[in-house]
């Protein structure tokens, strides 16, 4: 029987880790919402992010965090060319199908280009307080964990507000809903779409960032992140980002629950067979509610 | 000019004048997945046959090398050494890298009754085949990399030996096999298990596993670890202010990265390993001076175990006095397999299997350096235990 202590410590990790993939996850919901485009490249621009981060801090000297006043609005513009001219291309009948040949183009092209500019070698931001943490009631909060979650938690708020409070927002949230009504209404759905990828790339360059914090990073590291990635946003409902959230939340605790029992190697089955029992029996996410409908 | 060409490629020194040179032939993944090591085991094996070649070759011959690329592909490196042996005619030939690869060109050497000294098969499968032919040049297979660590633990007086220790290790049998020959002779000299983690290749997060080994209060803490779950356990560990008496981790303390990679908190942190530019045998000096003077940068392991190779057929080629195939290569194997040889890795003996007999170097971080502790004999400085908080 693990301790008390144990226990707490894995909760305090498993809600740190949750808050990760609810940013690294958000992103990927936002375009399926928007225009059915399953992205398999996100976490490979996650970790292009998390390159720029590390090098702007070895190489210039610029605090990681810094680095994203240039790469969120970088993101944002590289996610509308992407689907300006690459993903608008594609027939809407076979579109969810080729976007995913596309992408994984792109993910491909993406980890050659870091593997020819900083080669293979494993990088790590080497930060003064890598390995500080804070004490709470005898467990330990690593400060770039706690910079992570935080992270996490602006960008997710900000999101939040953006859809529900912006006359943007409502646009893109029109657009999913029913591009034919949005388009009755006067609403460019063409350029709203485009900006709604901009916005999910922006959250790629916000969480590229939070994970370069605290693991070692080699450009092929994306291939482990987008099957876990992929469970989240269905889990959740794809399309709607609270629901990724708590899906993130929930299976980032589950899964560090569940190590101390089982051991890492099972822990990690928790998101396929959540995956599967959500295909099998709620096929529109558990916590999304209709398809695509909602945020 | 052509027809001698061609009547020395006939010949292909199978002769054993003394005026042909010695060909060694050898095949390479030289592109694809074990591309990188592969050019560094190419660099090992023309550093040895420059410097052999310098001091006047082998039996007053000059030592001649025949490379193949195999692609890192299976079956063009038996394709590969059918070639070498068979058509090419070559006197020696010597393996390729990679467990992967070895296996595969053993059974052909093995078919042609050919010598096989190899660099690069540390997997316990290697010595499973049955191959009478077959020697790993490096000085030990990975259950056996903490030996010297283990030996010198069991020998503290009890007081002060570790009673607990808390094992992680990376699903992996090279990885694995590190931690699991250390843990298992700790546990028969009664030091207890405490935590026995196995993590798959992909692990991203090791919050989980450093909060179970820190809750263990384990005195010692012993990762079977490649470089980048290495370094992502030891400051998840940090973070946790976990302070064990003892760390060791294979593979990512002698990176030239490590230390930066953890932010230079590496007092007191072990690593076994096979090969140090350090280690002071007489060979070992020679082979960093003339490797240093002909590629510009120091040899690292890769470069290191060819060279191994080459040294210990080029101990056997001069004992025996010949290199030719046919019976000639049955002696060679009887002379190894009889015999000590004096290497850039220290010396080598192997058993029935062509295993390795010895044990890795132990190097531990002291004083802002990674320094040799074990063996006594090879120490650069003493090893410090309890180690200093990191």
């Amino acid at each position: 029987m693990p301790s008390g202590a144990l226990l707490f410590q894995s909760v305090i990790l498993g809600l740190l880790l949750g808050g990760l993939y609810a940013l690294l996850a958000a992103g990927l919901t936002l375009y399926f919402g928007i225009m059915r485009v399953v992205m398999i490249a996100h976490s490979a621009f996650l970790i292009l992010a998390a390159y720029l981060a590390w090098w702007s801090h070895a190489r210039l000297g610029v605090d990681p965090l810094l680095s994203m006043v240039v790469t969120v609005p970088l993101f944002f513009g590289l996610g509308v060319l992407l689907q300006r001219l690459l993903l608008a291309r594609l027939r809407p009948v076979t579109l969810t199908m080729m976007s995913v040949l596309l992408t994984f183009a792109i993910a491909v092209l993406i980890e050659g280009l870091l593997g020819y500019a900083f080669t293979g070698t494993q990088r790590r931001i080497q930060l003064g307080y890598g390995s500080a943490s804070l004490g709470l009631f005898g467990a330990r909060i690593a400060v770039v964990k706690l910079i992570a979650f935080g992270l996490a938690a602006v960008a997710l708020l900000t999101l939040y507000l953006l859809l529900k409070r912006t006359r943007f927002g409502w646009a893109l949230r029109a657009t999913i809903q029913h591009p034919d009504a949005a388009r009755l209404l006067g609403i460019d759905t063409d350029r709203v779409a485009s900006f709604g990828f901009g916005v999910g790339l922006a959250t790629a360059a916000v969480g590229g960032t939070a994970l370069a914090l605290d693991t070692t990073i080699y450009p092929s590291l994306h291939w482990h992140w987008i099957g876990p990635l992929m469970a989240i946003i269905v889990v959740g409902g794809l399309g709607s980002v609270p629901g990724a959230a708590v899906a993130a939340m929930l299976l980032g605790l589950v899964q560090s629950l569940l190590q101390i029992p089982l051991g890492t190697t099972w822990a990690q089955t928790v998101f396929y067979l959540a995956l599967f029992a959500t295909l099998a029996f709620r096929p529109q996410g558990f916590f999304g509610g209709r398809l695509a409908q909602r945020f | 000019m052509a027809l001698l060409l061609v009547g020395c490629g006939d010949d292909g020194g199978g002769s054993g004048s003394s005026d042909d040179p010695i060909v060694v032939g050898i095949s390479l993944p030289l592109t694809g997945d074990f591309s990188e090591p592969g050019k560094g085991v190419q660099r090992g094996y023309e550093a040895w046959a420059k410097i052999t070649n310098d001091k006047g070759g082998l039996l007053g011959r000059q030592v001649e090398l025949k490379i193949l690329d195999d692609q890192s592909n299976a079956d063009r490196v038996v394709a590969d050494y059918e070639q070498l042996i068979g058509k090419d005619n070559v006197d020696i030939v010597v393996g390729p890298f990679s467990t992967r690869l070895v296996v595969p060109a053993a059974r052909v050497a093995e078919e042609y009754g050919m010598l096989f000294v190899e660099p690069a098969g540390a997997a316990k499968e290697v010595f499973a085949q049955g191959f009478k032919n077959l020697f790993y040049a490096a000085p030990a297979v990975a259950d056996d990399h903490y030996n010297h660590l283990a030996e010198y633990l069991l020998a503290l007086p009890p007081g002060q030996r570790p009673t607990t220790v808390a094992y992680a290790a990376m699903d992996d049998p090279f990885a694995q096999g590190t931690a699991y020959g250390l843990k298992a002779k700790l546990e028969a000299g009664g030091v207890r298990t405490v935590v026995d983690e196995v993590y798959p290749p992909n692990t991203t997060d090791f919050g989980t596993i450093a909060a179970k080994i820190a809750a263990s209060k384990a005195d010692m803490v012993v990762g079977g670890s490649q470089y980048q779950d290495g370094v992502n356990l030891i400051v998840a560990l940090q973070q946790l202010r976990y302070q064990p008496k003892l760390a060791a981790f294979s593979t990512a303390p002698t990176s030239p990265e490590f230390a930066a990679a953890i932010g230079n908190k590496t007092e007191g942190i072990l690593a076994p390993t096979g090969y140090t530019q350090k280690a002071p045998y007489p060979s070992n000096v020679e082979f960093v001076q003339k490797y240093t003077a002909q590629f510009g940068s120091p040899p690292e392991e890769d470069e290191a175990n060819a060279y191994t190779t080459g040294q210990v057929v080029a101990a056997a080629v001069t004992a025996v006095g010949c290199a030719e195939q046919g019976e000639c290569q049955q002696k060679l194997v009887d002379w190894i397999r009889g015999n000590k040889v004096e290497t850039v890795v220290g010396p080598l003996t192997w058993d029935a299997t062509g295993k390795p007999q010895g044990a890795h170097m132990i190097q531990q971080w002291v004083g802002g350096q990674i320094q040799i502790v074990l063996p006594t004999e090879a120490k650069e400085v003493d090893l410090v235990y309890p180690k200093p908080a990191w």
